[in-house]
């Protein structure tokens, strides 16, 4: 049944088989970021904040893997509100790898953590997470799991926490492609309660657009992508990658997506921004933490609900608030939210541009030039994981450049996967026994080319 | 009606929790809230004061104008007021008539409604985390009709905006409106001095145009009830309700004229059942800015496109024509007295209370909220096609001052008359009076019957003799049991000459105190009963008549015959309608039969 995932995709949702399942994912255990609202378990989102709450109602990504047999094992421990790239911004603590270097814990990735180390642990068979700016796929890549990012729009958001809702995007954790693609299928559907869904109607443009599969992938190797800050270990797996698709007849096509360099700025100027208006509600009257005592102290002339806020978020939440709050104010917001959404657009175009297939959304493909590429394959992160002592010693800003690579696709809203990818054989010598041994490989596609992505990263995953 | 999340708390808020509460309907948010200790409770009802009533004090406050003893008297208070030139502009906020809320399926509160308090909470009405907003197309309808009644070009696209502040009337802590690119732009209103506007403002034309700059569609907050000291009651029933704000230009210079704004928008409004209630308490709510500068001299200031005014302030949260007018005025006189005073005018929000005689400052510019205006990204631009625009201009009621014009086209009534025949009543007296001369046009059967001859006629009844009847016996109309038919027929008697019209009048004031049940007797019945018709008096009755009140007024005939004293003809005609059998004179064959008798 797994095997034939792209038949049914293309049938647009998952046919009951004629083997013995009734449900598609019969029993399967799936774990649940802890963003992701659940009407039996509690969601705190991992902040103080949302502390004891639970949810009067399930999000439509639980109640459909509900509907189809899964069985829910658990909520998965993440970085506050999803703000993080290592999943040690949490109120119930750090989420811990099961990776270590010389003895100290690495990053599990994040924000999806938790998420990441359940499906790598085998505690579950597969895991929801979120993925804002890569909160799916760097923890992928620092675990040795897929994580997968659908086009934004395809799966529902009804009952996720917003952290930057321009961005997120329900994404999916799973040992291998074939399974999260399995995921996919059950969760890929119109849902008129988020408004963001894709309508039924550019579902069906998008389906009628739909190419065959290419027996051979063109390739896109993006210049602008060799950083200075690409670790040795991260360039030897993605030349490798390169190398192997090559050797099987696929083409390589140098491309060029300018716009990368700023991208990761644009990100955290938009994503802080929505965070700071979507993390507003939480004021502690309704749901969730309230703080001692009075909500406004006049007397000091503190704004109402002060000190809630304060002791209910952590300092990344609060960090990202301020800045938010900062960009978009009167004086600030031509120069930071205005500019970032234009780079935004830009990278959008950076994309459409190299793309052999045209963008669903737009009317017309702009540039227009020929010869497009299939897909664009990535590292998924610049480094193999730190471990969490380096992570304290890194500043907010040298955090950030985790995502350097994952920010332009969720930018764009493209579906992108990250597939683990041995370390060559010189590099996995030096590792010790416990430290990770695979690096992640992103496979970016256009947007709407969910089904495309999914394909080649399995041809990724089986070199 | 507040309602509420109850909170209370030594001048702060915490959680209370009422164990006398009733139980809400079963609702997934109150259970929610309740689970939270958050409890409902009923309360009374807000008062509102009737348009009835606004317009018998607006009617009050005419009369007196007209007898010249406006009493402005705070314009007098500053005695250099008339050097300056006042400058206002107005932003209306109005409860749109929806069935559910702007973004989420909860029913809508009906204002007179007394639904418990956060009983009609959707998920995301409360804000709850993981819920989305989800545009309610139907809610688009009304504020469609109030662009199209305002005469606004409707914007094919339109976007929604997050003007964030904390407050717990706002759950999500910011309320969705269209701030970049509101749905409707450019419209205009006219008015006339039958709407308010002062005559200063007319100088001599007819009527003057005061651009409305937008409207926007925008979330209503929840409803915050303070019971001192400390404790505060939040319904959410209100929360995410559909509000639409009408932004005019700043081209009012007067207060007056900036009540008949309001209230010619509100009755606009009205007409094509854009809005839910009235302006008193809470169905609307209008802000206002107010600049001045010396008369004949340019401000450094401008204002949606207005430049050359003075430095202005806004007054918020006005919610009746009185608090407009006055809240100007004494706006006004202290930006005189400060300007005056060597002063200068700070750009600042104020408030001002019912009653009071200054307005008080709220907070200055380094206290106004950053509200950090931002597109909401969950939310899809409004596209609006020119068919739906075009199809309810199509069907929109009819608009009041086209109400009024036909009045007076139609019916022949004096611009005064068919403008308050329109006004008054929701225009159920309009109706009524169209009707009736329907009945009396068919009564006479003539093809030839002047229809604005009778519509005047029957405007008058209408208007002075049933107005005057509902005025000394303090009976509203809703209440009044004379109908159509029966008036009608009256005035055919009249206009046959069956009965005179002093008898039709003590006909429709019998009529008019008679219950509306099976006893009531027809008109024919009532002339019949009363022997009221008129039994004209033979050629021989009118002479005898005649001649025995010249008999007994001697000096009168004398008058007449010898002086030529032609008026007093009428005298005796007067005295032959009096004395001759109830209903028996017509004051034109007396006419005759007199100056027969006379010689004149």
């Amino acid at each position: 049944m797994v095997k034939l995932w792209w038949e049914e995709a293309r049938a647009g949702c998952m046919t009951v088989t004629d083997n013995d399942d009734s449900e598609p994912l019969n029993g399967d255990s799936i774990a649940i970021k802890d963003n992701i609202v659940t009407s039996t378990l509690p969601t705190t989102a991992a902040s103080r904040i949302l502390s004891y709450h639970t949810s009067p109602f399930e999000a439509t990504v639980v109640k459909l893997l509900k509907q189809n047999g899964a069985t829910i094992s658990s909520k998965a421990n993440m970085d506050e509100f999803g703000m993080g790239s290592h999943s040690q911004n949490s109120f119930n603590g750090p989420v811990l790898s099961l990776f270590k270097r010389d003895g100290v814990p690495l990053s599990p990735g994040g924000s999806s953590g938790g998420s990441a180390v359940a499906v790598a642990t085998g505690n579950c068979w597969a895991a929801l997470g979120t993925d804002t700016g890569g909160s799916v796929r760097l923890p992928a890549a620092y675990t040795g799991t897929v994580g997968f990012k659908p086009s934004y729009g395809l799966l529902s958001r009804w009952g996720v926490i917003q952290y930057a809702n321009s961005l997120d995007t329900v994404g999916i954790l799973a040992a291998s492609v074939e399974d999260a693609a399995a995921v996919f299928s059950i969760l890929n559907h119109y849902d008129a309660q988020d408004p963001t869904s894709l309508l039924p109607s550019v579902r069906g443009r998008i389906a009628a657009n739909r190419r065959t599969f290419p027996k051979t992938l063109r390739i896109g190797v993006p210049t602008d992508y060799n950083i200075h800050e690409l670790s040795s270990a991260v360039r030897g797996a993605y030349i490798s990658t390169l190398q192997q698709l090559q050797n099987l007849g696929h083409t390589l096509h140098a491309i060029s997506l300018p716009t990368t360099k700023q991208a990761l700025s644009a990100y955290y100027v938009l994503a802080p921004a929505e965070a700071s208006s979507n993390l507003a509600k939480h004021d502690g009257i309704r749901y969730g933490f309230r703080s001692e005592g009075p909500d406004a102290l006049p007397r000091e002339n503190l704004p109402l609900y002060a000190q809630t806020r304060g002791e209910g978020f952590g300092e990344e939440v609060k960090r990202r608030i301020l800045l938010g709050a900062y960009t978009l104010s009167s004086e600030a917001i031509d120069n930071y939210f205005i500019q970032a959404q234009k780079v935004r657009r830009l990278v959008q175009r950076d994309f459409d541009r190299v793309f052999a297939t045209q963008n669903p959304l737009l009317d017309s493909k702009p540039g227009g030039g020929g010869g497009g590429v299939d897909v664009i394959i990535t590292p998924t992160a610049p480094t193999l994981p730190p471990t969490v002592d380096e992570v304290k010693k890194q500043s907010p800003v040298e955090s950030y450049m985790n995502d350097v690579f994952t920010v332009p696709a969720s930018l764009a809203g493209l579906p992108a996967v990250s597939v683990p990818m041995p370390l060559s054989d010189a590099i996995e010598m030096e590792v010790e026994g416990g430290d990770v041994k695979t690096t992640g490989i992103q496979v970016i596609g256009q947007f709407g080319d969910d089904e495309l992505v999914l394909r080649a990263a399995e041809i990724v995953q089986n070199l | 009606m507040s309602s509420k999340i109850r909170r209370c708390a030594p001048a702060t808020l915490s959680l209370f929790s009422n164990t006398s509460a009733r139980t809400p309907r079963a609702c997934i948010v109150s259970q929610w809230l309740r689970s939270r200790g958050l409890t409902t409770v009923d309360s009374t009802p807000s008062q509102s004061v009737p348009l009835r009533k606004h317009l018998k004090d607006e009617a009050k406050r005419k009369k007196a104008e007209a007898k010249g003893s406006h009493n402005d008297i705070k314009a007098k208070t500053n005695p250099h007021s008339d050097e300056w030139k006042l400058t206002v502009g107005v932003e209306i906020h109005t409860e749109l008539n929806t069935a559910c809320k702007l973004f989420s399926t909860a029913p809508a509160t009906a204002a007179d409604s007394n639904g418990l308090p956060n009983t009609r909470v959707a998920l995301f009405d409360a804000a709850l985390p993981g819920t989305q907003p989800q545009f309610q197309r139907a809610t688009l309808l009304p504020a469609l009709r109030a662009a199209i009644a305002l005469g606004c070009d409707v914007q094919r696209k339109s976007g929604w905006d997050r003007k964030h502040y904390f407050h717990w009337d706002q759950p999500n802590g910011y309320q969705i409106t269209q701030y970049y690119e509101p749905f409707a732009k450019n419209g205009s209103i006219v008015l006339s001095a039958e709407d308010g506007v002062s005559k200063t403002d007319l100088s001599g034309t007819q009527s003057i145009s005061i651009g409305i700059k937008q409207i926007q569609m925008e979330q209503d907050t929840a409803k915050t009830t303070h019971y001192a000291p400390s404790s505060y009651h939040v319904d959410l029933n209100r929360a995410g309700h559909p509000l639409i704000e009408i932004i005019t230009l700043p081209q009012i210079h007067s207060p007056q004229t900036a009540a008949a704004v309001v209230r010619k928008i509100q009755a606009q409004l009205k007409s094509v059942d854009a809005c839910v209630t009235g302006m008193e308490l809470g169905g609307l709510r209008a802000d206002v800015n107010v600049s001045v500068r010396p008369r004949g001299s340019s401000g450094n200031y401008s204002y949606g496109g207005v430049s050359g005014l003075g430095q202005r302030t806004e007054i918020k949260n006005l919610s009746s024509f009185a608090a407009i007018e006055n809240a100007i005025m004494a706006e006004r006189d202290r930006q005189i007295d400060v300007l005056e005073a060597g002063g200068v005018i700070e750009g600042e929000t104020r408030g001002w209370t019912l009653g009071a005689t200054e307005t008080t400052r709220l907070r200055g510019k380094e206290g106004e909220v950053d509200y950090r205006y931002m597109p909401d990204a969950d939310l899809p631009p409004l596209i609006i096609g020119s068919d739906l625009v075009d199809h309810l201009r199509s069907t929109l009621p009819e608009l009041p001052d086209a109400t009024v014009l036909r009045a007076q086209q139609d019916y022949g009534l004096s611009a005064k008359d068919a403008k308050t025949i329109a006004t008054l009543d929701d225009g159920e007296r309009l109706d009524f009076m169209e009707e009736t001369v329907e009945l009396v046009l068919d009564n006479l059967g003539d093809d030839q019957a002047d229809k604005t001859k009778i519509g005047k006629l029957v405007g008058n009844w209408v208007l002075h003799e049933l107005g005057g009847l509902l005025a000394t016996s303090n009976i509203a109309w809703a209440d009044v049991t004379v109908s159509e038919t029966e008036l009608a027929d009256i005035i055919t008697n009249v206009q046959l000459k069956r009965i005179t019209s002093r008898t039709a009048k003590q006909l429709l004031a019998t009529l008019h105190e008679l219950p509306p049940d099976e006893s009531r007797p027809s008109v024919e019945q009532l002339i019949d009963d009363g022997s009221l018709r008129l039994r004209p008096l033979s050629g021989e009755g009118y002479t005898a008549l005649a001649e025995d009140i010249i008999a007994e007024n001697p000096e009168m005939a004398k008058a007449v015959k010898d002086k030529g004293q032609k008026g007093k003809v009428m005298w005796f005609v007067g005295q032959m309608v009096r004395k001759g059998h109830e209903g028996t004179v017509e004051p034109e064959k007396a006419r005759e039969v007199v100056e027969r008798l006379l010689g004149s």
